[in-house]
């Protein structure tokens, strides 16, 4: 069985809308804490329906390389058993920490993840701003262990269909904080709030999909401090609403970079974002150095891996 | 590709088009007033930490700001209810087009082109150098 025939996202995609719906009515009633300005709302949305025709692209490759690995699998796992949906779970969730954390640590995986953090606003159609290129950049490769290890494509699909679907409902301000057992184990509204503020402290920190443990785990995690509200968007925000340059502006970027300066290509392409061969930008990690809620063991410019090189 | 996928996207696009068009009607964008200059230098601080500015020009309509940061100049621009800045060269800053009281500054960058600035008049004698 290649093919998942329940598509979480599809099946939730009603409910996406009514949601949204009810979020801008309660907010205009004064109900919920939310905004939402004209422009910025038609980019996230626009960006969700050219992600889905933009994933129509690459879709076939990807099932093609799950289905081939899954061939060459280890075990045959059962779809139909319980511990088996419970070891996706985790697996799957973990794997999401792996991807989205690269997503935010290297910059060509930046490229592509960066549109979903270049809104000022969070809110639920913020969760829609969803990439164009993530399939070209193919970190869909971190999923291929899963099919090698046995677990048929069709359950891949439908777990990441089902974080996909949970992480939505995060991106809103209506929700504060929900009960300490929950914000424990799971991420929550307030978790994300955190991972889409560009305040140095927050920078790089709550990558997590469902469950939050996997930034207390390694070391990621930072709770919303209510002495530093969010200030949500990029380090350095964007200046246009302009959809084309929302998907395909840190790509131009990488572009420019290593046409300017070839020697340095590694650097500005897999270097953390913000990086620069004369430390002349600001990586997350140098701002968070700078700003004291770091220590300051960040070389200028270099390249050591450290948890906090994205922006947003 | 099916008559259903067709079908699926007229609809999402419909539906892209009720929410736009529900978002402007409730008008919910975050409350802000016009910049001036207290507010536009507590904004070039947040953006800019630790640098210090020489002059400030605020856009009359409160909807931008640049400011001189010695051969830079730092550039703050409205995006939607938010804000955007860069620094660019002083120089830069200096030869931007200004006519019927706009100054379009180029900030070079593919994720803010440029700014419009509403300002009485453009270069500043005292600082054009």
């Amino acid at each position: 069985m290649t093919e998942a025939a329940f598509h979480p996202v599809t099946v939730a995609t009603p409910f996406f809308i009514a949601s949204i719906i009810l979020e801008i009515v309660l907010a205009r009633l004064g109900k919920a804490d939310a905004h939402y300005e004209t422009k910025d709302t038609a980019a996230s949305l626009g960006m969700g329906l050219g992600s889905t025709l933009a994933g129509l692209l690459t879709a076939g490759m990807i099932l093609a390389a799950m289905t081939w690995v899954y061939q060459h699998r280890l075990l045959t796992i059962p779809m139909t058993a319980a511990w088996a949906w419970a070891a996706i779970f985790l697996l799957e969730d973990l794997t999401y920490y792996v991807f989205h954390r690269i997503s935010h640590e290297r910059r060509f995986w930046w490229a592509a993840h960066v549109n979903h953090h270049s809104s000022q606003h969070y809110n639920l159609s913020t969760a829609l701003r969803q990439t164009w290129t993530g399939g070209l950049a193919g970190a869909w490769v971190l999923w291929l262990p899963l099919a090698w290890l046995g677990f048929p494509p069709a359950m891949i699909a439908i777990q990441q269909g089902l974080s996909l679907v949970y992480q939505y409902w995060i991106h809103t301000e209506a929700i504060r904080k929900l009960p300490r057992w929950f914000e424990a184990v799971f991420n929550t509204p307030s978790h994300h709030r955190v991972h889409h503020a560009r305040n140095a402290v927050y920078l790089d920190r709550n990558y997590a999909g469902i469950l939050i443990v996997w930034d207390r785990m390694f070391g990621t995690f930072q709770p919303e401090l209510d002495e530093e509200p969010c200030r949500y968007g990029l380090v350095k925000n964007m200046a246009t609403f302009n959809i084309l340059r929302v998907a395909f502006h840190e790509w131009a970027g990488i572009v420019q970079d290593v046409a300017r300066r070839p020697r340095h290509a590694l650097g500005y392409v897999f270097g953390p974002p913000g990086w620069s061969h004369d430390g002349s930008r600001e990586t997350s990690a140098m701002i968070k150095a700078r700003a004291g809620s770091e220590p300051a063991d960040v070389e200028a410019g270099g390249l050591t891996p450290n948890p906090a090189a994205g922006a947003g | 590709m099916d008559h259903a996928f067709f079908v699926q996207l007229a609809l999402s696009m419909a539906a892209v088009g009720v929410l736009v068009a529900l978002a402007a009607w409730a008008n919910i964008a975050k409350p802000s007033s016009p910049l001036d200059e207290r507010r536009a230098r507590d904004l070039l601080a947040y953006e800019f930490p630790g640098r210090s500015l020489d002059a400030i020009w605020v856009a009359s309509d409160g909807a931008g700001a640049l400011a001189k940061s010695g051969g830079l100049a730092l550039v703050i621009c409205q995006a939607g209810d938010g804000f955007a800045a860069r620094q660019i060269p002083w120089a830069q800053a200096i030869s931007a087009s200004f006519r019927n009281g706009k100054l379009c500054v180029d900030l070079a960058d593919i994720a803010a082109p440029r700014a419009t600035l509403s300002l009485p008049s453009w270069p500043p004698t005292d600082l054009a150098a």
